[in-house]
């Protein structure tokens, strides 16, 4: 926050993988963040889409990092910005995937008298 | 009963008929004009509302702004003017300007929703919330619908919104345009609605790439309102209070991991700096801020090393003393035990020393006189670690060799003997060679042995002859309890047998330096070939199944051997020392012919006078 006319967006990455893009406009001791003018980002692939999502307040145990956007390299990136739909869409699709995959895979260890547990949250281990 | 009419238009031929009346006052005075019947409300009709209370204004307000905004019932208006006739006169100057004044507000509002509706009627937006307020409060629930975007400009004057769509705030009748502003920050619909909202967008706007221009928007080089939301005082103390978390008094113990990495990368940039990079660029250092730690006050009495509290007998909670007297009734276990908790304890307090060695040697490198700091300090360790008899037969009471039998004691002593000055270090090698199988015997339960390796292989190169040999005898005395020699114990072993190849390696190389015999006293070499026959003998007559793999075979091993022994044997020993090359075979089988000891070794070991 050196310049008000230069405003740095900041990039958070929350524990439950969602992408946040906004202005950073206050932090504590513990991480929390309020982000202004936040965009949920989500990637699909070479494809993302934007979701506008408002004023965030986020609680600093679910922040895995920040950090802030170079807004000259953030023109040109090789990924593809598509529409909200598209992209929800895509990511639904990239979901159903995954998961006939963990099907099939949990079946073949099944028929085997295997078992993996299964991880509730992504990272508890 | 009002209801809110969404044709504006027709309302608007109404109001500037009403100005018109008003002899084309401006808006300002117009606003002027509005403040005050407040004021002259609350003086001359304050009677009138104190006596006839809420209820009965309400409906005045309403007939009001249904007569200002509705031409199109004709009904209503009927009823109205029948019940506005009697009480017009006392509130005719206000509140008509009043309701005029909010609907102009609302209009204007409406059509350019960037512009602070307050600053057009020239009032604070304190005033006109006073004024939206104590409307709401004279009628509560019929002027609500009527006046839905009345507080919402009240609320909407504060640090204004790049795009806020104060149509937002409406609960939009079926038949409302949806003007959302999908890209408004201030949006959070439901996916699906989104989608619908979007698919009719882009029916809108046919064949164009969906761009996100409102986001552009919002990324624009704009005077932020929000920029200095934290000023630099607080961004300080969320650093320091950061910093503060960093801040130790043993960096090293705390900290360890990114010091070590911190002195990593300044050894590097050294490196490079010597090695021509001038330029040094200097990294960043973390600076913490230096914070007085504050007296902490321990209100719950601890025990060092002991997880949770003491037990506390109080009259609120008697407890029963625990029970600390031994019952006896397993002497000798206990006694054993007992023992055992011996050694540990003595492996501790001589890992804390040695710890504090280690860091003292890292950090006071440069000070001359820590070398002094440090023999103290290790001579300690070391009189600690010794037995006092050292011709102890017991095996099992030698303190040294119980220490031994811990895996952390090995570590211990392996850490130790890098240490160690030259004598007392050779003085514990030689004390572990002489009772390696006893070692070996121990542990096979940890195999730890192997840590050890490294340090002893150091402290064997500083041996003198005299001392080597000393070692290797003991590998041939024959135990008193058991039938076999300790050799072969140890050369079933991996750590013996690498211990034992280092041992006659150096042994070879010590040798080979002194070439003129003269230097060592006759006795010494008869033993030195004694042994080195015996040994050679020993691998030779295992079976190559038994003999464990070294860590690592020396290379002077075989032709140390092929000048004492003969081809067979060597043929032997090479099958089990696994050396391939042909060459050097020949070239043993050449200084064979030409020992000149060879003969009177070789009947001795017959005669079996050699043990």
């Amino acid at each position: 926050m050196k310049d008000e006319r230069n405003r740095e967006k900041h990039l958070v990455l929350l524990r439950d993988g969602r992408t946040l893009i906004g202005y950073l406009r206050s932090i504590d001791q513990f991480a929390n963040l309020v982000l202004h003018q936040t965009v949920e980002r989500i990637h699909v692939g070479k494809k993302y889409g934007d979701i506008p999502r408002g004023i965030f307040v986020v609680r600093g145990e679910n922040v895995v990092l920040l950090g802030e956007i170079d807004l000259e390299k953030e023109s040109d990136t090789p990924l593809q910005q598509v529409s909200i739909e598209e992209i929800l869409e895509e990511q639904r699709v990239e979901q159903q995937t995954k998961q006939e995959a963990e099907k099939l895979k949990v079946q073949a260890l099944k028929e085997r008298g295997l078992s993996i547990p299964r991880a509730d949250t992504l990272d508890e281990y | 009963m009002a209801q809110y009419s969404p044709k504006l238009n027709d309302g608007q031929p109404v109001l500037e008929d009403y100005f018109l009346d008003n002899k084309n006052l401006p808006v300002e005075e117009m606003a002027v004009g509005a403040v005050n019947p407040l004021d002259q409300m609350d003086c001359r009709a304050d009677s009138n509302l104190m006596e006839q209370g809420p209820g009965s204004f309400s409906p005045q307000i309403s007939k009001k702004v249904s007569r200002i905004q509705e031409e199109e019932n004709p009904e209503e208006e009927q009823q109205e003017e029948e019940e506005d006739e009697e009480e017009k006169e006392g509130n005719e100057l206000g509140d008509p300007a009043v309701l005029s004044a909010i609907h102009h507000v609302q209009r204007r509002h409406k059509s350019s929703p960037g512009l602070k509706a307050s600053s057009m009627l020239g009032m604070s937006p304190v005033s006109l919330r006073f004024l939206c307020q104590t409307l709401d409060y004279f009628s509560p629930a019929p002027f609500q619908p009527t006046f839905p975007s009345a507080s919402s400009p009240a609320r909407c004057f504060g640090p204004q919104q790049p795009s806020p769509d104060p149509s937002l705030f409406y609960s939009p009748p079926a038949s409302w345009p949806p003007r959302f502003s999908l890209r408004s920050h201030l949006t959070q619909l439901h996916p699906q609605h989104q989608r619908i909202l979007l698919q009719q967008r882009e029916a809108q706007r046919c064949g164009h790439k969906h761009q996100s221009p409102r986001v552009g928007k919002l990324w624009s080089q704009k005077p932020d309102p929000y920029a200095d939301l934290m000023n630099q005082r607080e961004k300080d103390w969320v650093i320091k209070v950061q910093m503060v978390q960093l801040q130790s008094e043993n960096p090293r113990l705390d900290d360890y991991y990114y010091q070590e990495y911190y002195q990593k990368l300044e050894r590097k940039q050294a490196d490079e700096e010597l090695l021509g990079r001038k330029s040094r660029l200097e990294s960043p250092k973390l600076v913490t801020p230096y914070i007085q730690k504050a007296e902490t006050y321990e209100s719950v009495v601890r025990i060092e090393g002991s997880l949770g509290q003491v037990a506390v007998s109080t009259c609120f909670g008697p407890r029963r003393a625990i029970d600390a007297v031994p019952h006896g009734t397993q002497e000798q276990d206990t006694a054993i035990y007992n023992q055992k908790l011996q050694v540990l304890y003595r492996i501790e307090k001589m890992f804390l020393q040695l710890l504090k060695l280690e860091e003292n040697q890292k950090n006071m490198l440069a000070k001359p006189h820590f070398y002094e700091l440090q023999s103290k300090q290790l001579e300690k360790i070391y009189q600690a670690l010794r037995t006092d008899d050292q011709d102890n037969s017991e095996e099992a009471a030698n303190g040294f060799l119980q220490i031994l039998s811990v895996r952390k004691g090995k570590v211990l002593v392996a850490r130790l003997l890098l240490l160690l000055p030259r004598d007392q270090a050779v003085h514990l090698v030689l004390s572990i060679t002489s009772h390696l199988p006893f070692l070996i015997r121990r542990d096979t339960a940890d195999q730890a042995l192997h840590m050890l390796f490294k340090p002893l292989g150091k402290c064997i190169s500083l041996l003198a002859f005299n001392e080597l040999l000393q070692g290797l005898q003991g590998l041939m005395v024959l135990q008193p309890g058991s039938q076999e020699r300790p050799i072969t114990v140890v050369l079933q072993n991996q750590f013996g047998i690498s211990l034992l190849y280092s041992l006659l390696s150096h042994g070879e190389h010590l040798f080979s330096l002194n070439c003129s015999l003269e230097k060592h006293s006759r006795s010494d070499l008869a033993i030195w070939t004694n042994m080195v026959v015996l040994i050679a003998w020993e691998i030779s007559h295992m079976s190559a199944a038994s003999l464990a793999e070294p860590l690592i075979v020396p290379s002077n091993l075989l032709s140390l051997f092929c000048r004492y022994v003969d081809k067979q044997i060597v043929q032997q020993l090479e099958a089990r020392m696994e050396y391939a090359p042909m060459g050097t075979e020949l070239t043993c089988l050449r200084k064979l012919s030409c020992s000149s000891t060879y003969q009177s070794v070789r009947v001795e070991v017959q005669e079996g006078k050699i043990l």
